[in-house]
């Protein structure tokens, strides 16, 4: 019995070593990739089944949703006159005058800057909230509290903010879409000297509604990648403040990682399949 | 009744509980005492079911809740009310909320009732007129005190104390005490309660046992406690540094003397 006991312990040394190692990398990577597929399994069958709480899931999308409407505004507007900027004082050097602000514009905020930068904003503003609430709760021993009150913490606290992202960061992307090239006209028309007129035309006439589902499409992706990344690291914080504060950190990297890795892939996919 | 029965668990290549087994008859209170990190507290996440152990069974009213279904360790679940340490009340409810988040949950209790409940549980820990604040705007013992309401308000049959009267002043501790065995008394409710208060111990116990090494190292009644010579049970009781149970303190001396 004795050296069956010793053998666990040396075993678990050895298997302690070898988690610092590269190869531990990648297994404590799968494992989490495990657990974080399990949350998002049984989140989404609590969706299915109708297990939904109405109150908390309109009280996430308010946070998500309209508490991140002002920064969304602000930063879209910005990036739209930044865009416009750079397309006319780039033209202007090769053809002595701003061409295509409207249409580089418009194309660059609708397939990709609007979607990819509203992702990476509410990854700032509500993913790391998401973490570092249910990290909180969990280093203070509130999650173990929920299951002894009759409550599961996948069920309360993951469900409503699934929703919440899902519905809320495509709306947000739209909006992003409009207000960035809303910017790039403003910009044209005063530094440019371009009519609004124009800069409409430039922007519409080679852009189809599948040039806009683009962005949106991916955008629901993207929404997923924020909230599964960010319950996963919240539920499964360890140590006190410190580790709270590290979940947080490694919740938006990782978020923020996936969201470029997963942009072009499905910039790849949407382009098969003529989705431009 | 519950029954632990050869339980082991271990964390990495610590061994916390080193095959445990006990009993807690329908109606006692039992009080778990022992040094700090010995292993009271994971023992009692085991018997709710919030951690699994890594071998052995723990059965409630015959439940084996080691290995049943979700329904069942639910079903289970709701008997027993867990006061916890450091309180964990919910950050983002306030107080009444807090009380009446079990109630919502575990009861079919009508809104009136439950707050009917809810005033009924706050006043019974000596607190009123504090539903509307949040957990934050309390003081430590207070907070304790709502978590017991909390833990009490869906009259579970089973109640489990994770150091009850730690931080709180000794009248507000002698309250607690009271509660316990009002509790017991009037209501029947079974406690298993950690503790390092040995004043509380005394006096809400009908059992006592201290936990060592992974192991019950000692089981009997205060009277027993008492008189026992055990010198584990001895140091930990006298609160003595010098002795058989080795903490930090004395390996440090230990460490100086060489």
């Amino acid at each position: 019995m004795k050296i069956g006991v010793r053998k666990i312990l040396k075993f678990e040394r050895l298997a302690e070593k070898i988690s610092y190692t590269s190869f531990g990398v990648v297994f404590l990577s799968l494992e989490g990739l495990g657990k974080a597929f399990e949350m998002t399994k049984e989140a989404i069958g609590n969706i299915f089944k109708g297990v939904i709480s109405a109150k908390d899931t309109v009280t996430q999308m308010v946070e998500v949703g309209w508490s991140s409407l002002p920064i969304i505004l602000l930063t879209s507007f910005f990036m739209g006159m930044v865009l416009a900027l750079q397309v006319g004082s780039a033209t202007s050097n090769m053809f002595n005058e701003p061409v295509y602000v409207g249409t580089i514009t418009g194309f660059a905020m609708a397939i990709e800057l609007g979607p990819v930068l509203t992702a990476i904003v509410v990854t700032g503003r509500v993913g790391s909230a998401i973490t570092a609430e249910i990290g909180t709760m969990k280093v203070t021993e509130q999650l173990d509290a929920l299951y002894t009150l009759g409550t599961d913490p996948v069920k309360y606290l993951a469900v409503p903010r699934f929703l919440a992202c899902f519905f809320m960061l495509p709306i947000l992307t739209i909006i992003s879409n409009i207000v960035g090239i809303y910017g790039g006209m403003i910009l044209s028309t005063n530094t440019w000297v371009l009519s609004s007129n124009a800069f409409w035309a430039e922007a519409l006439d080679f852009m189809t509604i599948r040039t806009f589902l683009h962005g949106f499409i991916k955008s629901f992706f993207f929404a997923l990648i924020i909230v599964i990344v960010a319950c996963h690291k919240g539920f499964n914080t360890k140590g006190g403040a410190e580790g709270v504060g590290k979940a947080t950190t490694s919740s938006v990297m990782t978020s923020m990682v996936f969201i470029l890795i997963a942009d072009y892939f499905l910039t790849a996919l949407l382009v098969t399949l003529r989705i431009k | 009744m519950i029954k632990v029965d050869n339980i082991y668990k271990r964390f990495g290549v610590k061994t916390v509980l080193n095959g445990v087994s006990l009993d807690v008859r329908s109606g006692e209170t039992l009080v778990i005492i022992g040094s700090s990190g010995v292993g009271k507290s994971i023992l009692l996440k085991n018997i709710i079911g919030l951690v699994k152990p890594d071998s052995g069974f723990i059965e409630v009213d015959g439940v084996n809740i080691t290995n049943c279904s979700l329904e069942e360790l639910h079903e289970t679940r709701k008997k027993i009310g867990y006061v916890f340490q450091e309180s964990a009340l919910f950050d983002s409810l306030n107080i009444f909320e807090n009380v009446a988040f079990g109630l919502k949950n575990l009861t079919s209790l009508s809104k009136n009732e439950i707050k009917q409940r809810t005033k009924q549980c706050l006043s019974m820990v000596g607190l009123e007129n504090i539903e509307h604040l949040n957990p934050s705007g309390l003081s430590g013992g207070m907070k304790k005190r709502v978590g017991l309401a909390r833990a009490i308000a869906y009259q579970p049959e089973y109640i489990l104390y994770d150091e009850p009267t730690t931080g709180l002043d000794p009248i507000m501790s002698d309250v607690i005490n009271d509660l316990i065995i009002n509790l017991k008394k009037y209501l029947h409710v079974t406690s298993i309660v950690v503790t390092h208060d040995m004043n509380s111990a005394y006096k809400i116990a009908d059992r006592i046992m201290m936990l060592y090494g992974g192991n019950i190292i000692f089981n009997g009644t205060p009277d027993e406690v008492r008189s026992t010579k055990n010198k584990y049970v001895k140091q930990f009781v006298e609160g003595s540094s010098q002795g058989p149970i080795h903490t930090d303190r004395t390996f440090e001396m230990e460490r100086k003397k060489i």
